[in-house]
């Protein structure tokens, strides 16, 4: 008898899910990223509406906020703000994004159409000060994200491990709904880390509605890295258990 | 080499009423039965918060009931939780006391520092402090057994001069051990002159590795008891049944339901990154080595699934890279029928056991000879 899974109304959901061009990617390599993440324990009960029914909530279920700034890309600076509920694709830790706010329109427009980000535009911002960085972000003006991380401690880049990110898109050529997974590689060359804290958080905006109540606050890294964005190795039936759903599309 | 039962205690939904009695029940009577084919003793974890994967938050009770119905079999608290905010050091220095009273000596007393976001956070300890906090633990508790008074200032706990009864039974105390679940925590283990529980189901090659380096380190130690107990253990899950094939198939899924609800848990690392957990801990390992491919048998290296010969075989190869006990994992979310985890038993009993020295001498005679 297997754990609990996901609940998400994929229909409703499907709406705004990016139309994704194939899963033939190259790899981007985004050089110099400075990464702010939080993770906060939520609400267990209400979370499962936020994940498909092919990942398992993790026990206690977390969101992650992450933003980044990326200096530079193919296609220019851009900075991007998303919120992934944690989750499980059969023993494997991932994370669901709900939605990503994104800066710079020709950024946004790959991402959705290389890796399957669900993005929106919005204006991202990271303040970095001695005792704590900031992280805004906003859409049509209205702020939807500020966050923090608190109390700034060095630590190593080998403590951190960031989980991978699972995006519902809609493959551009058969039409069908897919879970992409997107796994980036990290080169560290700074870490910290520190306390979470949620300032303001414009649920509706994430998608998330009443499902996401944060709870206990669990840390915060801020981490300079180079990024690779690499080809795309799995995807996933977003309607089946990832036990019996998964598919190798790249080695 | 001597064998053991280690239990978890794994529940499946939904739990109604009668659900976490019957795999309590089922447990006490596998544990019963062991004493009487030979097993030299029964550990049980502490774990907290763990849905389904561990319903036992208080093994010294489930430890005091193996004990009243068992004669010979040592209990093994496995491992305790030495952080201030899940255990007091008095209260583990009593009830331990009490537990091997009971037992008539029978106690062994594991200890460790818990390896998961989901118990640590729910009793709101640090992270960063449970090795500090742990290696305190572990200085004082002989102390505690032994001294007629004692009083203690120290980093994470103190007491005023109290006289901690009643003492252990055994003397001048139980064996200590320590959970190696870690990268490098058997070095911990040998430097205290502790016994080491080994909680992960890695290769020959690795645990061989971590097994000369204890032995290699522990004769330098300084031992935080009034013994140095050298004595290295392993985990592994067991399955045993005449048929190979049904024996892998029965045992995959065993070790294939126990390790994919360990992943839903969430480990320290994951969410928490500390200095102090440098690895991704117990449940990764478990996921790699309880799930590999296997060898032609379809059964994963090192694994005590299949038939008695192919266990023997196994079992050999662990007592050859230095192991001095293997405790099995029967069960997981009752995945095997109560009937047929007994029949392992007394299979292995017959078949397995009397192969190697130290393991009962009864053992044949009570599973019906050989």
């Amino acid at each position: 008898m297997p754990p609990r899974y996901g609940k998400l109304d994929l229909a409703a959901w499907a709406k705004s899910a990016p139309a994704i061009n194939g899963y033939k990617t190259e790899p981007w390599i985004l050089k110099g990223a400075r990464i702010v993440t939080l993770n906060m324990e939520i609400d267990d009960d209400p979370a499962d509406n936020l994940l498909p029914a092919t990942m398992h909530p993790s026990i206690p279920e977390y969101a992650t906020f992450c933003v980044t700034n990326y200096p530079d890309s193919p296609v220019g600076p851009f900075s991007i703000a998303e919120l992934r509920v944690s989750g499980r694709t059969g023993v494997r830790p991932r994370g669901f994004v709900l939605r990503s706010f994104c800066d710079n329109e020709n950024a946004r427009r790959e991402l959705a159409a290389r890796w399957g980000y669900p993005t929106v535009a919005g204006e991202v911002k990271l303040s970095i000060r001695h005792d704590r960085v900031v992280a805004h972000a906003s859409a049509g003006g209205k702020p939807v994200l500020e966050c923090e991380l608190l109390d700034r401690d060095v630590i190593s880049g080998g403590d951190i491990q960031y989980i991978a990110s699972m995006h519902l898109a809609r493959n551009h050529d058969d039409g069908k709904l897919v879970l992409v997974q997107v796994d980036p590689e990290f080169t560290f060359s700074k870490a910290e880390r520190g306390k979470p804290r949620v300032i303001l958080l414009d649920n509706d905006a994430f998608g998330a509605g009443a499902n996401l109540r944060l709870a206990n606050p669990i840390s915060a890294t801020f981490t300079t890295a180079d990024v690779t964005l690499p080809k795309i190795r799995y995807i996933c039936n977003p309607e089946l258990p990832a036990m019996q759903g998964t598919t190798k599309v790249a080695a | 080499m001597k064998f053991g039962l280690f239990y978890e205690i794994s529940v499946p939904r939904p739990w109604g009423r009668e659900t976490e009695k019957t795999v309590y029940d089922n447990c006490l009577e596998q544990v019963a039965l062991a004493d009487q084919l030979g097993f030299d003793s029964v550990w049980a974890v502490e774990h907290h918060f763990l849905e389904e994967y561990s319903h036992c938050p208080a093994p010294e009770l489930f430890l005091t009931a193996c004990a009243m119905k068992t004669k010979k079999m040592r209990v093994g608290h496995g491992i305790i939780v030495c952080v201030p905010e899940f255990n007091h050091p008095i209260k583990i220095a009593e009830r331990t006391a009490v537990l091997d009273i009971l037992s008539g000596g029978r106690l062994d007393v594991g200890t460790g520092r818990s390896a998961t976001w989901t118990e640590l956070a729910g009793f709101r300890a640090s992270p960063d402090e449970t090795k500090k906090t742990w290696d305190e633990f572990v200085h004082c508790l002989p102390k505690m057994w032994t001294q007629e008074r004692f009083s203690y200032q120290g980093r994470s706990w103190s007491m005023p001069q109290r006289t901690i009864v009643p003492k252990p039974y055994q003397k001048p105390h139980p064996p200590l051990w320590v959970a190696v679940t870690s990268p490098g925590t058997e070095i911990d283990a040998a430097d205290r002159g502790m016994g080491s529980l080994g909680l992960t189901f890695g290769g020959f090659a690795e645990q061989e590795e971590k097994v000369k380096r204890y032995r290699k380190i522990i004769r330098d130690c300084t031992p935080v008891g009034e013994f140095v107990n050298e004595a290295v253990s392993t985990v592994n899950f067991l399955y045993c049944h005449e048929d190979e094939a049904e024996g892998v198939k029965i045992g995959r899924r065993l070790t294939g339901t126990f390790n994919y609800l360990a992943a839903q848990l969430l480990s320290v690392r994951e969410a928490y990154p500390s200095k102090s957990y440098p690895s991704l801990g117990l449940l990764p390992s478990l996921r790699q080595e309880a799930s590999g491919p296997g060898d032609a048998s379809g059964a994963p290296e090192g694994i005590a699934i299949g038939n008695p010969a192919r266990i023997l075989r196994e079992m050999k190869k662990w007592e050859a890279v230095g192991c001095d006990r293997v405790n099995f994992l029967l069960n997981a979310l009752e995945t095997v029928p109560q009937q047929k985890v007994l029949d392992s038993l007394r299979l292995f009993a017959k078949e397995v056991m009397p192969h190697f020295q130290g393991a009962s001498e009864s053992a044949s005679a009570a599973a019906g000879g050989r």
